[in-house]
């Protein structure tokens, strides 16, 4: 297996100016600090974390959306932070994105071909018959009919929405699709259809996708592998079900502990997060995590403590099992929905 | 699976328009001023510039409609070509500083390191008033229609420059600007085709504010005798010409008045109509 995608050490950095005429640098906003990660080929990695940990902002630094302030990018194997324009947009024709709000992600002066033939138009794809087949095609693979062609952004539901959001992404045939939170906007029925839309899209086509996500039952439904991330850094990567039945970060035991539980014998054994999220303007010295770990020693404050064996803690051959079969018992809630993703897909087969 | 549910279709911005009673009336006022101002060489009772001595200050009568000036001019006639001459140097700077103030706006808000830079010059550029850049160019090309167009240009950048920003900034930060870069679109296009057709209903109504604006202040130089020279029939320049006879004549003065602010609240009140009709959240 060959990594597609391939971050090392990857950060935004935001100044933060003060002053009229002369500004001054007062502060860094460190967004991304340092994360390293790989996709392989027709992959799904999730990335996920509580709001602010900076999942979006790197979802944008591999797609340089967004100049990284510091590590590099790569692409099959060809570095994509240092790319000029030309280089540039044929990764963008292989590489694309798929965003959490399917109200603002569409023109609103567009019909929905003239939003799907742009990408065509762009990389020059075509001409004008075989992009009108494509459009069509692409309509049909994401389950709209092609005579939505002609429609408007507006004259569709969330979930449509977010499928011509998908066929955009597809259009000009990418390997890579990062999903930034693409159902957290949508209901939960139409959040199944999304989700198995996705599967059957990665599985037909072969697609990688970087997933990101803040709930753990959609995480547990699409990926193959999950990194947790906590303000600007990655904490843990594992396989899926490993990292439900063995959590070895702390964080990763509390993001999966604050999931309830069924089984009342089996709540409270570990303690809930204390405090906030501390600011990414001044993160905690060591271990950004220490200021709400459990297990935080002398040690954590003094050092950083570097991703290694899948786990950035100081401890993390030494702390006590989990205690907790993630694996299982998910909440009633989390579980119903996860039997209605299931039902989804059988229902809607294979268009 | 998904069905296709028919959505309405939004009201055209023509029955918003017309939903209101202000905006009909200033819509029709509008069409009606520009048609006057088109077809005026062919519906003029007679030349605007032929003098009859014999018949000076006279009051409207059923000969002159709206009497005659202090040289024996058809107020009507130089009415009908003055609004042509008051309509074509306010459209003419509303669209030259328009078209320049908001390609300074799309910049501004596009390449946020020309922000700051661009906005600072538009600042100072908005600290000057409208009428003390007419003096300065008056003084230096001489009096007369151009200076008044280059000065109302100069004073409507920006304004336009600070609209576009705002609107364009808010368009920035949506998603499908972010999708049109993800795609690889070159930045021209993405403003051509996806930022700036976004900001029109801005740009629409601020434009048509700005026109009873525009226009007021051209009348308003053309009075001071900075704009157009007589014997040029243009409404401010008109009503300049009657102020000496004020007492003896007032309608000289008057009417050329009144179909300035005639023509001022037209679009203003055009504008507001507009604004409410384009805001999508009154939209049903």
């Amino acid at each position: 297996m060959t990594a597609l995608l391939e971050a090392e050490g990857i950060a935004k950095h935001y100044p933060v100016r003060q002053g009229l005429i002369r500004a001054k640098t007062v502060g860094t906003v460190r967004a991304v600090d340092g994360v390293s990660f790989s996709v392989r080929k027709g992959e799904t990695l999730a990335l996920v974390g509580e709001s602010g940990c900076g999942k979006s902002t790197t979802a944008r630094l591999v797609l340089r959306l967004i100049e990284p302030s510091a590590g590099h990018v790569r692409f099959d194997g060809v570095d994509i932070t240092t790319l000029d324009r030309a280089a540039l947009r044929a990764f963008r024709r292989r590489a694309q994105i798929v965003f959490q709000d399917p109200y603002a992600s569409l023109n609103p002066r567009f019909t929905v071909a003239e939003t799907l033939r742009e990408p065509l138009e762009v990389h020059g794809i075509g001409d004008g018959r075989s992009r009108k087949a494509r459009v069509e095609e692409l309509l049909s693979l994401v389950g709209l009919a092609p005579y939505h062609a002609a429609r408007y952004g507006h004259e569709f539901s969330g979930g449509q929405r977010q499928r011509i959001g998908i066929a955009r992404a597809l259009a000009a045939g990418p390997d890579l699709v990062v999903c930034d939170e693409p159902v957290s906007a949508l209901d939960v029925s139409i959040q199944a259809q999304v989700v198995n839309l996705l599967r059957d899209l990665q599985r037909r086509l072969g697609l990688a996708y970087l997933f990101i996500a803040h709930d753990l039952a959609v995480v547990k439904h699409v990926a193959d592998r999950v990194a947790v991330m906590y303000l600007g850094r990655i904490v843990e990567v594992a396989e899926k079900n490993e990292l439900f039945r063995n959590p070895r970060h702390p964080y990763t035991r509390a993001l999966l502990a604050a999931i309830p539980h069924p089984d009342p014998a089996r709540r409270g054994r570990i303690v809930p997060l204390g405090g906030d999220l501390p600011s990414p303007l001044n993160p905690p010295s060591g271990c950004r995590f220490r200021t709400r770990c459990p297990f935080a020693q002398e040690i954590c404050a003094k050092e950083d403590p570097a991703l290694e064996d899948g786990v950035a803690c100081h401890f993390r051959d030494e702390l006590p099992p989990a205690g907790l079969d993630f694996s299982g018992g998910l909440a009633p809630n989390a579980a119903r929905r996860l039997a209605l993703f299931a039902e989804a897909g059988r229902r809607q087969g294979t268009p | 699976m998904t069905t296709a549910t028919e959505a309405p279709r939004k009201p055209s911005v023509l029955r918003m328009l017309l939903r209101d009673v202000g905006g009909t009336i200033s819509l029709v006022l509008v069409v009606l001023i520009l048609l006057v101002a088109l077809v005026a060489p062919w519906i003029s009772p007679r030349d605007p510039y032929e003098t009859d001595l014999l018949a000076i200050m006279q009051p409207p009568n059923e000969i002159y409609w709206l009497g005659t000036d202090g040289q024996g001019r058809d107020i009507l006639a130089r009415m009908l070509y003055g609004l042509r001459v008051t309509l074509a140097m306010g459209l003419a700077s509303l669209i030259i500083g328009g078209v320049i103030g908001a390609v300074v706006g799309f910049c501004a808000a596009f390449y946020r390191r020309a922000d700051g830079t661009l906005m600072r010059l538009m600042d100072i550029l908005l600290s000057f008033p409208a009428i003390l850049f007419g003096l300065a160019l008056a003084a230096i090309f001489g009096p007369g229609e151009t200076s008044v167009v280059i000065a109302l240009s100069i004073a409507t950048i920006p304004l336009m420059a600070r609209i576009v920003r705002g609107s364009a900034l808010v368009v920035m930060g949506l998603d499908y600007i972010e999708a049109a870069r993800a795609i690889g679109m070159s930045d021209a296009r993405l403003i051509w085709r996806h930022l700036a057709p976004n900001c029109l209903s801005a740009i629409f109504v601020f434009s048509t504010l700005r026109l009873g604006q525009v226009i007021l202040l051209g009348s308003a130089l053309s009075f001071l005798g900075l704009g157009a020279q007589p014997p040029l029939a243009e409404l401010g320049a008109m009503a300049a010409q009657g102020r000496n006879f004020l007492f003896i004549a007032p309608h000289i003065s008057v009417i050329p008045s009144v179909g300035i602010f005639v023509i001022v609240l037209a679009f203003n009140l055009l504008g507001d109509a507009l604004r409410d009709a384009l805001d999508p959240r009154l939209r049903i």
